[in-house]
């Protein structure tokens, strides 16, 4: 369009000398343009690849246009704001000053170069120059209170950041004060239900813990203001941004105020799932009315790091539940029903002592139960006791043991093999091997009559794969699906979110395990 | 002699069971290690008295008393558990066998209880049978919940995600979380993992 705006200009242009040169000059850039409109046109990929080259052009043009028309009517004034207008709209403050900057710079190189001829003018010169200096500076003010608009970007990075041990009133407040450039604040809020209001504060003398008895703000219409304690005033915008003004005592309770040390500043509500108060800022160097709308997106992006941190700490509450039950599960499972029957065991012996019999043999049968057992449940408590992964070249090494120890028990040569055993894996998923493993070289004899079992595991892009071939009798049929696998195995594999696999012919079967080592609790 | 069938997956109980028999009145005929395959057992070699463990992979022990149950003819039943919720005690105590036995107990017991089973009457280990009373006692002060509201307690309880939950039911994930929020209310829960921790009481209460 401006393109064509200018064609249109030039050819009532009265100086003909310059006429050839401009025409050609305005019609490449007309058809330049159309040609990018078109490439563009619903292109988002080419419109920000082209983005970069477009502005060259575009400021290219301009220094063309400041040569060719001169005059006191040229247009080059637009062509100067539309490359600047398409920095501050497409990139930051720094990227439209760094345009204004090379356009001001070519204006005066062009001017430089036109100096000394017959419709060169000196002031005229130094006036555009400053109009052009004016309003760059005013596009580069835009570009950087662009942070209001773009708060939730680095509530995102700030989010990445905070750990699920960091008090997240404090994090959240921390970070508040830091967008709004604040050096000091409070985060007010009610978590018990009542009129008690407490939580972090915030102040070059560190943090310490604020408590108000009663609520700080008396007038809900006021969800986001600034507030002058000792001048009275308070002064919010309402939702068709007319300001509405207020006395500081009507709208907040003024002894609590004091109580927090506020003076003069930012006050905005905060909503969580759970929760609900004020943040307070004060100190702001900068403080204006654009701080009203500013302060009630903080007050919701607080309310958001605040859901957030309470929905990680359920879910790792959760996840730890779910570790409690499965521990209880397994203690179930192998040590409960181990001692029940080494106590039915004793009876027996007992019984048959009494009847006369040499139990020699049978106490040294269960004296080799007990030992083995007790390896058992002192490599389980040991996993429990250790952090929340172990390399997989441990984890082996004890499904080695244990290996050997089913091997005794079942007669089968049962053998264990790691790939890149560096990998670190969870201690949930080792307690669920050792159970996977005990359970395979069970189903293997019981159902096959295996005398060989050999385990692989390898972990691999977040995966441990695992896999029980034995030699047993198989059946034709080639492969089943999960339905009809081994229950127990199955029902292990899929509380670990995992999938099995069972691959039979006559004299072989291959169960193929993954399971994933995110996701699982330690 | 008593012929007796075992039906316990775990090595070590059935070994032991094996040498706490031997030598007495009872014969060991044969054991089995899954539901399924128990009820074959008892088909094929008829026992006197079967020893059922409560929890066996491919149907439990409840399920395989249940189809029994509907069967002209049984053995008689004595339940081994190491340990059992509130609704399995409420549904074994339905089931009516004729023996139950904590796997936990002094041994001594297991024998008493058979020899009570054999000669025709019923034994029931002491601390199931206060167990299984206070579990009543539970049951009748707990909520009622609609059939619909069980199934899905009883999947909170398998650890089912909502979303798996949803699909099993047939129903939407935004249907699954309505119906939670329903029962957290109706139970007086916070959260699903208590819900999944007193399931074991609302699922026993009918």
């Amino acid at each position: 369009m401006l393109g064509v705006l200018f064609l249109a200009a030039s050819l009532i242009d009265p100086e003909p000398a310059k006429q050839q040169s401009t025409y050609a000059l305005l019609l490449s850039y007309l058809v330049f343009a159309s040609a990018v409109a078109i490439a563009t046109w619903r292109n988002w990929w080419l419109d920000a690849r082209l983005a970069l080259p477009t502005h060259l052009v575009d400021m290219a043009m301009f220094t063309a246009i400041v040569f060719s028309i001169n005059g006191y009517t040229s247009p080059f004034f637009l062509f100067f704001v539309l490359p600047l207008s398409a920095a501050t709209v497409r990139w930051s403050w720094r990227e439209t000053a760094l345009t204004a900057g090379a356009l001001i710079a070519l204006y005066l190189a062009a001017a430089y170069l036109v100096a000394g001829t017959g419709t060169f003018e000196l002031q005229r010169v130094i006036v555009r120059s400053g109009h052009l200096v004016i309003l760059s500076l005013l596009l580069i003010w835009f570009g950087v209170h662009q942070r209001f608009t773009r708060l939730f970007f680095r509530i995102d990075e700030f989010e990445a950041r905070l750990g699920s041990q960091d008090d997240p009133g404090e994090a959240a407040l921390a970070f508040a004060m830091k967008v709004a450039g604040a050096p000091a604040g409070v985060l007010l809020l009610n978590r018990s239900g009542g009129d008690r209001f407490e939580g972090p504060r915030i102040t070059g003398a560190g943090v310490m813990t604020a408590r108000i008895d009663r609520p700080l703000v008396r007038d809900p219409a006021f969800s986001a203001f600034l507030c002058d304690v000792p001048r009275d005033r308070a002064l919010t915008r309402q939702p068709e941004r007319r300001a509405r003004f207020a006395r500081a005592a009507e709208v907040i309770d003024i002894d609590a105020a004091r109580q927090i040390g506020l003076d003069e500043g930012l006050i905005a509500e905060v909503r969580s799932g759970t929760d609900s108060g004020w943040l307070v800022l004060w100190g702001i160097a900068d403080l204006s009315v654009d701080y009203v709308d500013f302060g009630r997106e903080l007050g919701r992006a607080v309310g958001a790091i605040l859901d957030r941190h309470a929905l990680v700490s359920a879910i790792e509450i959760s996840a730890a539940a779910n570790t409690r039950l499965s521990i209880a599960r397994d203690v179930h499972d192998s040590i409960v029903q181990f001692l029940a029957g080494a106590a039915i065991r004793i009876e027996a012996i007992k019984r048959a002592a009494k009847s006369g019999r040499n139990v020699a043999s049978e106490l040294d049968d269960l004296k080799r139960l007990l030992v083995e057992e007790q390896d058992e449940i002192r490599g389980f408590i040991h996993a429990l006791r250790r952090a929340r992964e172990l390399e997989l070249g441990e984890s082996v090494e004890e499904l080695r043991g244990l290996a050997k120890r089913l091997g005794d028990q079942w007669s089968v040569a049962c053998d264990v093999r790691a790939r890149d055993d560096t990998a670190s894996i969870p201690i949930r998923l080792q307690l669920d091997l050792q159970h996977l493993l005990r359970e395979a070289v069970a189903n293997a004899v019981r159902h096959g009559g295996a005398d060989r079992i050999d385990v692989d595991i390898a972990v691999d892009d977040g995966v441990l794969r695992l896999s029980f071939a034995d030699n047993g009798s198989g059946f034709d049929g080639g492969t089943r699906c999960v339905p009809q696998e081994p229950r127990s195995l199955k029902e292990r594999v899929e509380r670990a979110h995992g999938s099995l696999r069972l691959d039979s012919r006559p004299g072989s079967t291959t169960i193929s395990v993954e399971l994933p080592l995110a996701g699982t609790s330690a | 002699m008593t012929r007796v069938l075992l039906a316990d997956d775990h090595p070590m109980i059935a070994a032991a069971l094996e040498m706490l028999l031997n030598g007495t009145d009872y014969e060991m005929l044969g054991r089995a290690r899954t539901g399924g395959e128990t009820l074959a057992q008892v088909a094929r070699l008829k026992p006197d008295l079967l020893l059922l463990d409560v929890n066996m992979p491919d149907g439990s022990g409840l399920e395989v008393l249940d189809r029994l149950n509907a069967s002209r003819t049984r053995p008689a039943v004595i339940l081994l558990t190491a340990g059992m919720e509130d609704h399995q005690l409420l549904n074994a105590d339905a089931l009516r066998p004729e023996g139950m036995v904590l796997k936990t107990s002094d041994p001594a017991l297991l024998l008493d209880c058979m020899d009570e089973v054999s000669r025709g009457g019923v034994w029931v280990d002491p601390e199931i049978a206060e167990r299984t009373r206070a579990a009543r006692e539970r049951a009748s002060n707990a909520p009622a919940l609609t059939k619909r509201e069980r199934e899905l307690v009883d999947l909170v309880r398998q650890g089912l995600r909502n979303r798996d939950i949803a699909a099993q039911l047939g129903v939407t994930e935004g249907t699954v979380k309505v119906y939670l929020h329903a029962i957290f209310e109706k139970v007086g829960v916070e959260n699903r993992t208590e819900l999944a921790m007193r399931a074991g009481e609302l699922l026993a209460h009918r």
